[in-house]
């Protein structure tokens, strides 16, 4: 069981977790999804399961002791006069500042020291040796609990939140448990927040037809993306990253384009598995993706795609560093002499590197990764810095800026921007995505389109009529759900042989297009790595 | 304490009625960067502070709702 889109998933574990859940009564429920959660840990994770285990029962007294002296604060509040308040606030801001310090570093210095350390070692080393220092660093090698990054961030999330006050300590250990480690979120995401999940974990609420179906449904359309698209361009795509030398600059093209297709189809395919997994449950969680092929600018991109890591970075990253004192100070200054735009852009600037350093090495310990989130933070200051630019210049030329053609052309923009950006994410590390994209300036020619190169790249004719059908199959679903049409309503809303007649002809496309068996090589699931 | 808030409001950005106005952020009046300028002017024109979970649509979709959460953080401090 590699991949929530695996028969061992699908076929024998949702399966047995969803009749053991409908069978037993109510205020078990949630008992019965904490062991199939920790059962789907051992699984995947064996004895690493500790990790998941010494952070829920860290994050859970450390909420319980940042709730204690908060109650402590309100108490000596209630009895003090009005002046005095502001200072005693000050003195127990301070304590909840100290544990929860303590408590992220621990949550973030075990994330660094597993995934992070033998990154940190092997640059260390380079160095030593480059300065012919005589040291031999040992580059330690940890094993990764599935999911670490994942639910690290949910950690750290309710411990923040506690501390704001936006969320109270919660006193049940296994709640919390169940909201760390809720198997289908567990090894692929989305991050979500304790006040969006907790207690729709623990309610136990009944298996419903209309929670089957709807989930079920979303799971068919899952796996037709994964299956169908995402799985059929892995043979091409190992072939052109792995052994990249050999080919001109139109394979390297065609490659980033259909890796970028690859991890949308995979990662947002992935997403509806996990989330029509959940909703069987009536567990609702949280969309991480929206339509991000049709943004028009990468900041829109990015609020598209992978929502939830955006979010998580854009609540306890971002508005941290842009609203510290320092930041605003800087802010009102920098107003005064730049001016309403570039004023409060210098502190944003600051804080969406932040943000997009962290990104980068979130997604992997190597330098592509790094580059991959300079490249953006780059790319979305940029964008701010030209944005007054581009409106007088657009204003001149009496280009109407709100119409479909513009949009098309911003939208096409970006696109070519995230491919680029894909290309250094796959890489096999930033040398190698700095030839790559060399080459496809540099060795570009159309004649690797028609003289028969690209069918020499593990994909014939027919597998490439059957990712393009497929893709704008996904793509019309894509435009009706972007104009506000509900497929899925759509589909509910027909008489019930209609309704059955959808599901077998998609089941029946994915057992017919399906990349599966002898010549295919399922990808393994891209963001569980990470 | 409203006209104050309308005259900052207008300093940064202008092409806005604000007595009217109930969807400053979601039409995209006030974007992310007018959102740092206000809330670095706000805490220095009313001597508040307003925590990072205080800056959600709700709070900043009107002069009305900014004054409201302006008021609520006075009397809590």
């Amino acid at each position: 069981m590699k991949s929530y889109c695996s028969l061992g998933y699908l076929g024998i574990f949702l399966p047995i977790a969803v009749i053991g859940y409908a069978f037993l009564p109510k205020k078990y429920r949630w008992m019965f999804l904490l062991l199939c959660s920790y059962a789907f840990f051992w699984m995947l994770s064996k004895k690493l399961l500790i990790y998941i285990l010494i952070s829920t029962i860290a994050i859970h007294y450390i909420g319980i002791w940042l709730g204690f002296i908060q109650k402590e604060r309100d108490e000596k509040l209630s009895t003090v006069e009005r002046g005095e308040k502001k200072a005693i606030r000050l003195q127990y801001q301070k304590k909840q500042r100290l544990v929860l310090a303590a408590a992220i570093c621990f949550h973030i210095g075990l994330l660094v020291l597993l995934k992070y350390s033998p990154f940190l070692a092997k640059n260390v080393q380079s160095l030593l040796t480059m300065l012919n220092v005589p040291l031999k660093i040992k580059i330690p090698k940890f094993a990764l609990p599935i999911g670490l990054s994942f639910y690290t961030l949910q950690a750290v999330s309710y411990m923040i939140d506690v501390y704001r006050g936006t969320i109270k300590p919660d006193q049940n250990l296994g709640r919390l448990a169940l909201y760390m480690c809720f198997f289908p979120s567990l090894m692929e995401g989305p991050i979500c927040r304790y006040a969006q999940t907790a207690n729709q974990l623990y309610s136990g609420e009944a298996v419903t037809y209309h929670n089957l179906t709807y989930g079920s449904q979303r799971i068919l359309y899952g796996l037709f993306k994964k299956i169908v698209i995402a799985d059929r361009l892995n043979l091409l795509i190992k072939s052109v990253f792995s052994d990249f030398i050999q080919y001109d600059g139109t394979v390297m093209l065609v490659g980033a384009v259909l890796y970028t297709c690859q991890l949308y189809m995979e990662f947002s395919g992935t997403m509806d598995v996990v989330i029509g997994s959940a909703e069987i449950f009536d567990i609702h969680l949280p969309e991480n993706f929206q339509r991000p092929f049709f943004s028009k600018t990468i900041s829109e991109f990015w609020q598209r795609w992978h929502i939830t890591l955006g979010l998580w970075f854009k609540d306890y990253i971002f508005y941290p560093v842009s609203m510290s004192k320092r930041m605003k100070k800087l802010t009102m200054n920098a107003r005064k002499k730049l001016g309403n735009h570039y004023g409060p852009l210098l502190a944003g600037s600051i804080a969406l590197f932040c943000v997009w350093i962290c990104n980068g090495l979130w997604h992997g310990s190597g330098w592509n990764y790094i580059f991959f989130g300079l490249y953006h933070f780059f790319l979305i200051l940029s964008g701010s810095i030209l944005e007054p630019t581009i409106r007088r210049i657009t204003d001149a030329l009496h280009i109407k800026r709100d119409s479909k053609g513009y949009h098309l052309l911003q939208i096409g923009k970006t696109t070519i921007f995230v491919i680029i950006g894909e290309l250094f994410f796959r890489a096999n590390g930033l040398t190698a995505g700095l030839a790559m994209f060399k080459k496809i300036l540099t060795e570009f020619s159309l004649s690797s389109f028609v003289d028969g190169t690209l069918l020499n790249l593990g994909m014939d004719l027919y597998d490439y009529v059957v990712v393009l059908l497929a893709v704008l199959l996904v793509l019309a679903m894509s435009i009706l759900k972007e104009k506000g049409i509900s497929i899925r309503d759509m589909v509910a809303s027909k008489p019930i042989y209609v309704r059955w007649a959808i599901y077998y002809s998609i089941i029946m496309l994915i057992i017919i297009f399906g990349a599966y068996g002898e010549g295919y090589a399922p990808i393994d699931p891209i963001y569980a790595n990470f | 304490m409203m006209e104050q808030l309308i005259e900052i409001l207008e300093d940064i950005q202008p092409d806005a009625d604000y007595e009217t106005c109930t969807t400053l952020i979601d039409d995209h009046i006030l974007d992310s960067l007018s959102i740092l300028s206000l809330v670095a002017e706000l805490e220095d024109a009313f001597d508040v502070t307003i925590p990072t979970v205080e800056i959600i649509p709700a709070n900043f979709n009107s002069a009305q709702a900014m004054m409201a959460m302006i008021n609520r953080l006075l009397e809590e401090e």
